[in-house]
C-alpha cells in the first residue's frame, strides 16, 4: 500500500523534483505538496484505487500529513479494524 | 484620502441603519419605487462621499484608460454607488422563498444549466465580483438549481470589526443570503486544504458550485497562480474552477448577473459550457476574456473598483484588490471600506 500511494504521490504530485525520493514519513502539507487541487487528485485516486467514497468526517489533516498516516487512516477503515474499533 | 474617525463613525452608522432598516421597507414596497429610492440613497452617497468617489474615479482611470471618458466615468461612479444601495434591497427581497426577487431576476441560459445537471456531474458557475452576485446566488438555488458557493463572507475575516459588528453583518446580509444555498459556503483560507474535495463532494452530488474568478491569490496560492490577460494587463489569477473541471468532469459554464436600466430588473447571462481540455492555463485564459469582457461592458458592475486599506482584512483577502491584482500601482493610502457598504 505504501509503495502504491508514494509511486502516485511522487509521479503525479509532487513538483519540486529535490523533494524525490519521497520517504513515507516526509510532511506531505509543510513541503507544500499537498494543496487544495492535489488533495482533491490524491482522494479521487485513493477512492478508486481502494474502492472507497471518503465523507467530510474523513477529511482531517492527520489523515494526509505523509504516506504512512494515509496507509494508517486507510488500514483503519478496513471492514475489520472498523468493527474492531466500534466493539 | 482617508477620512476622520467621526466621519467614518457616521458613515458606518449610516450603512447599518440602511442595512438593517431602510433596506427591509424598501424591499416591501413596489419594485419601481424601491429600486428608485434605493438609486436615490446612492446618489446622495456618490455625492457625500468625496474620498470614496475619487478613488473610484481614478482607479477606473487607471485599469480602462481613454476607454471611458470623464463624463462616462462620473456616470460609472455614480451607478457604482446606486448598485450598492440596490443589493441591500435585493438581498430583503430574498424572503418568501426569495418570490419577490425571483420575480425580477431573469434567467438567460437555463437550459445550459439544466443540461449540466442532467449529465449528472453538478456545474461549476464561474463569475466574478460583479453585479449582486450573492442573491443571483440564492435566486438561482431558489429556482431549482442546488447552489454551494465557493467564498468568504467578508464580514467573518476583516480586521477591526467587533464581534457585535459582525453578527450585525451576519444577520442583516449572510443570513438571508445563506437561505438559498444547498450547504454551508465552502470558505478558503491558508492552511485549508480541503476547499476543492468539499467543491468536488457537492458536484458529485450533481450541486451548482459557484467560484468567483477575480480574487487576487493569497500568498500560500501563488505558486499555483496562473498569468492571464485581464483589463488590459498580464494578471496572476487562480485556475481552480478550470482544475476542478478538469478533475470532476463537471462542466464550466460562466454567468454574469446584468442589472437593468431600470435598477429593479435583473438579468442573469449563463454561457454554454466553456472548453477545458487542455492546458489549464489556455483554457483559464477564456473565463478570464469572459469577465474582461463583461467587466469593460458594464464597469460599474464591479465591486473592486474601490480599494480597500492594506491589511484590512484577513490575509489581504479583499484588501487592494486592484493593487494585489496587478491592475493598480500598490496604493500609498487608499480608502477604508465598510465591511459591506
Amino acid at each position: 500500500m505504501e509503495t502504491v500511494i508514494n509511486d502516485y504521490i511522487s509521479r503525479e504530485l509532487v513538483q519540486d523534483p529535490a523533494l524525490l525520493p519521497l520517504a513515507d514519513e516526509t510532511s506531505l502539507l509543510e513541503t507544500g505538496i499537498l494543496d487544495s487541487l492535489t488533495f482533491l487528485r490524491l482522494v479521487i485516486f485513493l477512492e478508486e484505487r481502494f474502492g472507497i467514497t471518503m465523507g467530510d468526517a474523513d477529511l482531517l489533516p492527520e489523515n494526509f500529513t505523509s504516506v504512512n498516516t494515509i496507509c494508517a487512516y486507510l488500514r483503519a477503515r478496513e471492514p475489520g479494524k472498523r468493527q474492531a474499533s466500534r466493539g | 484620502m482617508g477620512d476622520l474617525p467621526a466621519e467614518r463613525l457616521l458613515r458606518n452608522l449610516e450603512g447599518a441603519a440602511y442595512w438593517a432598516a431602510a433596506a427591509p421597507v424598501l424591499a416591501r414596497l413596489p419594485a419601481a419605487l424601491g429600486y428608485r429610492l434605493a438609486c436615490w440613497r446612492g446618489d446622495w452617497l456618490f455625492r457625500r462621499q468625496d474620498g470614496k468617489r475619487s478613488e473610484i474615479a481614478r482607479n477606473l482611470q487607471l485599469v480602462l484608460g481613454n476607454e471611458l471618458s470623464p463624463a462616462a466615468a462620473q456616470q460609472v461612479t455614480r451607478d457604482w454607488f446606486r448598485l450598492r444601495s440596490c443589493e441591500a434591497v435585493d438581498v430583503k427581497r430574498l424572503r418568501h422563498g426569495a418570490r419577490p426577487l425571483r420575480r425580477l431576476v431573469e434567467i438567460r441560459g437555463r437550459e445550459h444549466l439544466e443540461a449540466a445537471l442532467a449529465a449528472g456531474k453538478g456545474a461549476i458557475l464561474c463569475t466574478g465580483h460583479f453585479g449582486s452576485c450573492s442573491s443571483g446566488f440564492s435566486v438561482l438555488h431558489a429556482s431549482g438549481f442546488p447552489v454551494t458557493a465557493i467564498g468568504r463572507w467578508h464580514h467573518n475575516y476583516t480586521a477591526g470589526l467587533s464581534a457585535a459588528e459582525r453578527w450585525f453583518w451576519d444577520r442583516v446580509y449572510a443570513t438571508p443570503l445563506r437561505r438559498h444555498r444547498q450547504r454551508p459556503n465552502i470558505e478558503p483560507w491558508p492552511g485549508r486544504f480541503d476547499v476543492a474535495v468539499r467543491a468536488a463532494a457537492a458536484l458529485r452530488a450533481n450541486e451548482v458550485v459557484t467560484i468567483s474568478i477575480d480574487v487576487p491569490p493569497m500568498d500560500s496560492d501563488r505558486a499555483r497562480a496562473v498569468q492571464v490577460p485581464f483589463l488590459g494587463r498580464q494578471v496572476w489569477l487562480l485556475p481552480g474552477a478550470v482544475t476542478l473541471a478538469q478533475v470532476t468532469g463537471a462542466p464550466l459554464l460562466m454567468g454574469f448577473l446584468y442589472r437593468a436600466a431600470d435598477y429593479r430588473h435583473q438579468v442573469w447571462e449563463i454561457s454554454a459550457p466553456v472548453p477545458v481540455e487542455g492546458e489549464t492555463a489556455t483554457a483559464f485564459e477564456r473565463c478570464a476574456a469572459e469577465l474582461s469582457a463583461a467587466i469593460r461592458s458594464s464597469p460599474a458592475h464591479w465591486d473592486f473598483w474601490l480599494t480597500r486599506k492594506p491589511g484590512h482584512g484577513a490575509a489581504g483577502y479583499g484588501t487592494g484588490s486592484l493593487a494585489r491584482l496587478g491592475l493598480i500601482p500598490p496604493q500609498r493610502d487608499s480608502y477604508e471600506m465598510d465591511p459591506i457598504g
